[in-house]
């Protein structure tokens, strides 16, 4: 579970994140949706607990992420938007090796099997990361966060890089972790993949919560309209 | 941390121009180690061909008195420590042969500076200086951007959500960076011990690779200290070869004059006068009318109850030249003893800018345990005048108690006599028995240590992480 409460935080005289209050539920995947500088990022970088916000909490599973980073990281994983990771290891040996920092000691074939979950072909496994496109690297990417097996997962613009088949299989490989019981905060300008994969999305301007809804009551046209209203606002 | 450790050295053998010029840069180091044991192989066997040249002519002598002799006097060599090949130190400059004789000591001669030819003084590339300047610089090269790098590409966020710290991070690039300086570290010093078989140069050994090890891991922490706070390669590079520069250019430079204004030592010219001026006060043994040499031939003609010196059952002659001799010892230990308190706290008061500069400490230790610094090179002086006094008094006291009367200066003794007295034989001082010399560039070396683990330990995660 995911809880943000009244969260602010400036950067000089710029605030990011304005007041902001958020409620994601076991098992929910929540879409983040704004423009560049809207406060996506920002509000991701608090949950990791990279930053301290100026007043308000921020809680995975009831954990204080700025107080109490080293339990929340354990149960979190993440994926951004340009995963670059080790340039001279292959795919299987990047896995392999955010496993063992992580105090996973996990068998080649489990990694393999993880790899593949998460969209990698199995030829593409012994190729170094130099190789690969940024689809593949995410992917990679996709594959660390879930080797981590976390309950709540944060992931920014994951699907930027990805080919529209790719996209899909990350829909659909998200939707089946939540049902597994993981949250999922998902930020993105892409009002497509947003509609596709999550169950409640909220819109993000200037660092405000400006609107919330259930995406199985709005089409991806009626959230673009509304996304641009506020946007024009 | 052995992972991280495993990944940066993948990294490393990963990427081909690394390998190819580590493949290079270690086959010279190999070859500069290689070339300065030769040298000093060679330099050592001709010193000792030469020592037993001089001695064979020594034990060779054609009969003469041994005050001539005293006056044809003998040579000290300074034995070139294997460790010179490492870290010449102060040897370069000092000379290595001092000439032993009657009433005067003399300055050592013949340093390798003003032996070589100019192109081999300025172009001759040593280990110490691989070891101190090189090296270091590789750890730089590898530190200074390694964390901004990660930073850059969101690796360092990614290894700190999968359970890093960034300390632990920073620590594991640091000791990585470290091993590689300690793998030079040690082709250097393996191929030095395969030519040495003594304990103690193998004392001095270990304790050499103890005071790099400390260095270049100072040097790495910092450089990947340098890479965590800053967001750009070039500031941390700036900044990183700033310190390096101040460290091994300026501060000694700085220091080391500031040391010499505090402490000063008399110039040679002034050094030399005031031992003159301070000689002439005492017994000429040259002289027969000299008003002191009447006093000590009064003392002598009443302990043996006697007339006039030819009535004395010794030759007052040696008497006279040996009480010339103590006293000209006495006015050397006056003298040599001021300027070797000067030499030490210059020392000390040098050693201090080790607080600011661990290159200094380094540099000291380097030296120090390589049995090449100005203490060694001191102990050695000490030890020729030592042999200096004892070779002139054994001769002295042959020309007074050996059997001929004052005035006889035709008497002679032997090849016999002149083998009866010992060869000089200096052996380079135990370096556990003058490490206390060295205590302050050591606790300097371990503070920079623990300050530099201290910096690691408490850097601030999250404000260095994004």
């Amino acid at each position: 579970m995911i809880k943000l409460n009244e969260i602010t935080k400036s950067f000089d005289d710029f605030k990011a994140v304005n007041n902001l209050s958020l409620k994601i539920k076991k098992g929910e995947i929540y879409g983040l949706l704004g423009p560049n500088g809207a406060g996506k990022s920002t509000t991701i970088n608090i949950l990791l607990g990279f930053l301290r916000p100026e007043s308000g909490s921020a809680k995975i599973n009831d954990i204080c992420t700025s107080t109490q980073f080293d339990k929340t990281r354990k149960i979190t994983g993440y994926i951004s938007e340009n995963v670059s990771l080790y340039p001279y290891l292959t795919g299987l040996e990047n896995l392999d090796y955010f496993c063992k920092i992580n105090g996973q000691k996990t068998k080649k074939l489990n990694l393999e099997s993880i790899l593949i979950k998460s969209g990698l072909q199995e030829s593409a496994h012994n190729i170094k990361i130099e190789n690969y496109s940024k689809g593949m690297r995410q992917k990679v990417g996709i594959a660390i966060a879930l080797a981590k097996n976390a309950s709540v997962y944060l992931l920014d613009e994951p699907a930027s890089g990805l080919d529209p088949l790719a996209s899909n299989d990350l829909s659909s490989l998200l939707k089946k972790i939540s049902k597994e019981g993981s949250t999922i905060l998902m930020a993105s300008h892409d009002i497509f993949r947003i509609r596709e994969t999550c169950d409640r999305i909220g819109i993000l301007k200037n660092g405000q919560l400006v609107n919330e809804m259930k995406t199985s009551e709005v089409s991806t046209k009626e959230i673009e309209k509304i996304y641009i209203d506020y946007m024009q606002k | 941390m052995i992972d991280i450790i495993i990944n940066e050295w993948t990294k490393f053998l990963r990427n081909s121009v690394f390998v190819y010029l580590n493949v290079f840069f270690i086959f010279s180091l190999i070859f500069v180690v290689y070339l300065g044991i030769l040298q000093n192989n060679s330099q050592e066997t001709n010193r000792k061909i030469v020592e037993d040249e001089v001695r064979e002519q020594w034990d060779n002598l054609e009969p003469m008195n041994p005050h001539s002799a005293a006056h044809y006097g003998s040579y000290a060599f300074k034995p070139m420590n294997l460790l010179n090949g490492l870290d010449g130190g102060v040897n370069d400059i000092t000379g290595n042969v001092i000439k032993l004789e009657g009433h005067v000591q003399n300055e050592i001669l013949f340093s390798e500076a003003s032996q070589s030819l100019s192109i081999s003084k300025f172009g001759k590339l040593k280990s110490s200086i691989l070891l101190q300047i090189i090296i270091p610089l590789i750890i730089i090269f590898l530190g200074y951007s390694s964390i901004i790098n990660d930073k850059k590409t969101g690796v360092l966020k990614l290894l700190v959500v999968e359970g890093l710290m960034l300390r632990k991070i920073i620590f594991g690039k640091s000791l990585s960076i470290w091993l590689y300086g300690l793998l030079l570290l040690f082709l250097t010093i393996i191929i030095q011990i395969f030519s040495t078989s003594s304990f103690e140069s193998l004392n001095r050994l270990i304790l050499i690779i103890i005071s790099y090890s400390l260095y270049y891991y100072i040097l790495a922490g910092l450089a990947l200290y340098f890479s965590s706070i800053f967001k750009n390669n070039t500031t941390s590079l700036s900044i990183v070869m700033c310190l390096w520069i101040v460290w091994t250019i300026f501060i000694p430079k700085l220091w080391g004059n500031t040391v010499e204004k505090v402490y000063p030592l008399p110039s040679r010219q002034v050094f030399k006068d005031n031992m003159k001026e301070e000689r002439s006060k005492g017994i000429d043994g040259h002289n027969p009318y000299d008003k002191r040499r009447d006093i000590l031939k009064e003392k002598f003609l009443n302990q043996y109850n006697v007339d006039s010196l030819s009535q004395l059952p010794l030759n007052f002659d040696g008497i006279v030249m040996q009480a010339d001799e103590e006293y000209g010892n006495q006015i050397w230990d006056k003298y040599f003893g001021k300027n070797y308190h000067i030499l030490e706290k210059q020392k000390k008061l040098f050693q201090i800018s080790g607080i600011v500069n661990p290159f200094s400490s380094l540099q000291s230790l380097s030296m120090g345990f390589a049995g090449t610094d100005m203490m060694h090179h001191l102990d050695f002086l000490k030890s020729a005048e030592d042999y200096r006094r004892y070779f002139i008094k054994e001769l002295n006291d042959q020309h007074a108690y050996g059997g001929s009367k004052t005035g006889d200066w035709k008497w002679t003794v032997d090849s016999l006599y002149f083998r009866s007295v010992k060869k000089y034989d200096y052996k380079s001082a135990k370096i556990f028995d003058k490490i206390n010399y060295y205590s302050i560039d050591i606790i300097c070396l371990l503070l920079w240590f623990v300050a530099v683990n201290s910096l690691i330990f408490f850097i601030n995660r999250k404000k260095n992480i994004l």
